[in-house]
């Protein structure tokens, strides 16, 4: 099965080259990718679960990172998505990172880092929660 | 041909010079490797005369003589400098009013104003999708009241100002508080100069956003823009093509090039519909181009672009006033070159950045700061990316000579090549009907994000180098003190709130009918926006009545 992916830009952020030309790589490697454009946090979280992806990719260069995407990641919980995988591509200064790991995102991708590379890393998290979920004996209590 | 650029006099010599190139060719041709500017010009390592002497006449000329290949003025630099115009806009207008201020007393001789995401895409700063972008990548301007605060103590009449508002769903907004804010504090409308961005490539292509506007009526609420600056504010530039955007999307400097000038083509075609001759409209455009890394292709597209709008604008609309064929730029240094590694890299980069654009004739520059890939710039790296435009300026001797480069074999012939490459995409837009039908299609969203993907896979697979990245990318990280934009929302919030409740309701609604009215039935939008402005309406208010009406466009990716 394909790794579905969508990914989108949070409130007005409006640069959208990263988050296309990222598409168009992840599709040419197998993906199911979905562009969603701009979203609120509640709207991401529906879409995200919609069109039923293993990962959400948010695209943050505004700086509205601090304000979006702790809301996207409570909005996924709430909406019954918490198996969903949170990645986060832009312009992320170092002081705020480890505010966004506390919330729950997986990977951030800085400005220059290989399309390549977030291919690789969107691939190896999937593989580790599936391996993870199988790992769980059906019926056992999680 | 036997006048050239070394001369009639010089044709024995010139084929003498030639054939020395060709002996070396020969010997050494095979030990080098072919190369290509980033737009994919061949570049062989060693040019000759042969490749650059074309007709001085009608190839070059003297600056501020047709083609302008040589400049658009006949003294330049050497008459006057070009603008320092360090773009500024975060947080509150109290914020930016304080950083526009700085940068003129530490030197800089015009404005450039940046709004926020909200403000350049119409929305007030407490709307659900505005509220975490307020003071972001620009200052918040929601209403006349913050139009009157962002450029207190500044002598409008005097200084030059720069409005960077791309987008047409609030450009003629933004631009009625402004005109509406300069009448409140007693300047005359017809005495402001300066530049509204106001492109509907901005609101279509080049940027994304929640309800894009279609493109016709994005186009036709620039147009509504130009139409009332040519008739009421002659020392206005009513849109300036911004190129510098289309680049930073993905386009290289050639589509740059075509696209600022398929956009004039539209322009003027659009006003002649409405019934204004070319020249009042074409002698108060201006463009916005980029300046790159790759030094000699910049300089030659600055002078290939002066010259195919010449000859596009005199072909197409046959104008009187030669000030209609002039292409007038500014230049932003790239961002998007300037990386988030090894960040202080970036000073040298902008500064060779800013030699191309001066080297290319530009009016007017910005050079970007080295914290540009991190974060809204900190007060010193404006300030070194201000120093770096007076050094080039005082330091460097290149004022002193006008169009330095000319006569270069490698500029001259780049020159050319950009110019017949940028004819072919130019004649390619006309086959589809013109530059609105060729966005609406989507073929320059794909060719754009075709150009985009190119150039990321040419630096992760190494065949572009960037330092820090590709290149000498092991070095310990080095870190800069990132800027913190000062909380905006709160603040914003309550001059909202104020003003709710200060102005008179029922006016604000009658001006928003009327302004509606114009949408529906076609008339122009600037009157409707200036009495709206005027009596209160918010800039979220005007602009979701273009919304309501022509929003939800949804933009042809693939």
């Amino acid at each position: 099965m394909p790794i579905r992916v969508a990914i989108f830009k949070p409130g007005l952020d409006s640069h959208y080259r990263g988050a296309l030309t990222i598409s168009r790589h992840l599709a040419s490697r197998g993906m199911e990718v979905v562009y969603l454009g701009n979203q609120l946090p509640a709207g991401a979280a529906r879409a995200a679960l919609q069109e039923d992806v293993d990962v959400l990719g948010i695209s943050s260069l505004s700086g509205n990172h601090l304000a979006t995407v702790p809301a996207v990641i409570a909005e996924l919980r709430a909406q019954g998505g918490q198996n969903i995988l949170v990645v986060l591509g832009g312009i992320i200064p170092d002081i705020d990172r480890p505010l966004m790991f506390e919330a729950g995102v997986q990977r951030i991708f800085g400005p220059g880092t290989p399309l390549e590379h977030i291919a690789q890393e969107i691939t190896l998290l999937v593989r580790e929660r599936d391996a993870a979920d199988a790992s769980v004996p059906i019926g056992s209590p999680l | 041909m036997t006048s050239g650029i070394v001369g009639a006099s010089g044709q024995a010599v010139i084929e003498e010079m030639a054939g020395q190139v060709q002996r070396w060719r020969e010997e050494h041709g095979s030990s080098t490797m072919p190369t290509w500017t980033e737009s994919g010009i061949p570049v062989p390592p060693l040019y000759g005369p042969e490749d650059a002497v074309g007709d001085y006449g009608t190839q070059l000329g003297v600056p501020g003589s047709p083609p302008y290949t040589r400049g658009v003025y006949p003294t330049m630099y050497s008459g006057r400098a070009w603008s320092i115009r360090p773009l500024a806009g975060f947080g509150t207008v109290e914020d930016t009013n304080r950083r526009l201020r700085l940068l003129l007393d530490e030197g800089a001789t015009a404005i450039n104003t940046v709004f926020d995401y909200p403000t350049n895409r119409g929305y007030d700063s407490d709307d659900e999708w505005a509220r975490a972008d307020a003071g972001l990548g620009g200052v918040a301007v929601d209403s006349i009241d913050d139009m009157v605060d962002l450029y207190d103590g500044v002598p409008l009449d005097e200084v030059s100002v720069s409005l960077v508002l791309s987008h047409p769903v609030a450009a003629g907004a933004i631009l009625a508080m402004y005109l509406a804010a300069a009448k409140r504090r007693g300047f005359d409308p017809a005495r402001l100069s300066g530049t509204l961005q106001n492109d509907f490539m901005m609101e279509t292509v080049v940027l994304t956003a929640p309800s894009v506007l279609e493109p016709e009526f994005a186009f036709r609420l620039s147009m509504d823009v130009t139409e009332y600056c040519t008739r009421h504010l002659p020392r206005w530039h009513p849109v300036s093509f911004t190129g510098y955007n289309y680049r930073e999307a993905g386009a290289d400097a050639v589509l740059e090039v075509a696209l600022v000038v398929a956009n004039a083509v539209a322009t003027v075609e659009a006003m002649r519909a409405r019934g204004l001759p070319v020249d009042p409209v074409a002698r108060r455009l201006s463009a916005f181009f980029t300046a790159g890394s790759d030094l000699f292709e910049e300089v030659a597209k600055y002078r290939a672009a002066r010259r195919v709008y010449h000859g596009v604008m005199t072909e197409r609309f046959d104008p009187m006033d030669e000030r209609s064929t002039r292409l007038r730029f500014h230049v932003q240094t790239s961002g998007s070159a300037l990386t988030a590694a090894q960040p202080l890299n970036n000073v040298a980069r902008a500064a060779l950045h800013g030699l191309a654009a001066v080297l290319g004739g530009a009016q007017s520059l910005h050079i970007s700061a080295y914290d540009e890939a991190l974060c809204i710039p900190s007060e010193t790296a404006a300030l070194t990316a201000l120093r770096t435009q007076q050094i080039l300026l005082s330091e460097t001797g290149v004022t002193r000579s006008i169009d330095p480069l000319a006569g270069s074999y490698l500029v001259e012939h780049l020159t050319d090549e950009v110019e017949s490459r940028v004819r072919k995409i130019l004649a390619n837009i006309d086959g589809m009907g013109g530059l609105v039908r060729a966005v609406d299609t989507g073929w320059v969203h794909a060719r754009i994000l075709d150009l985009a993907c190119q150039a990321t896979a040419d630096i992760d697979e190494g065949r572009r180098p960037v330092v820090g990245v590709n290149v000498s990318a092991n070095q310990a990280p080095t870190t800069v003190e990132t800027f913190d934009v000062p909380e905006t929302l709160p603040k914003q919030g309550e001059r909202l709130m104020r003003l709710r409740s200060n102005r008179d309701n029922d006016a604000v609604t009658n001006a928003l009918h009327r302004l509606e009215q114009c949408v529906v039935d076609g008339t122009n939008t600037m009157p409707a926006l200036i009495a709206a402005a005027e009596a209160g309406a918010t800039l979220g208010q005007c602009c979701d009545v273009f919304r309501h009406h022509h929003g939800g466009w949804r933009q042809p990716l693939r």
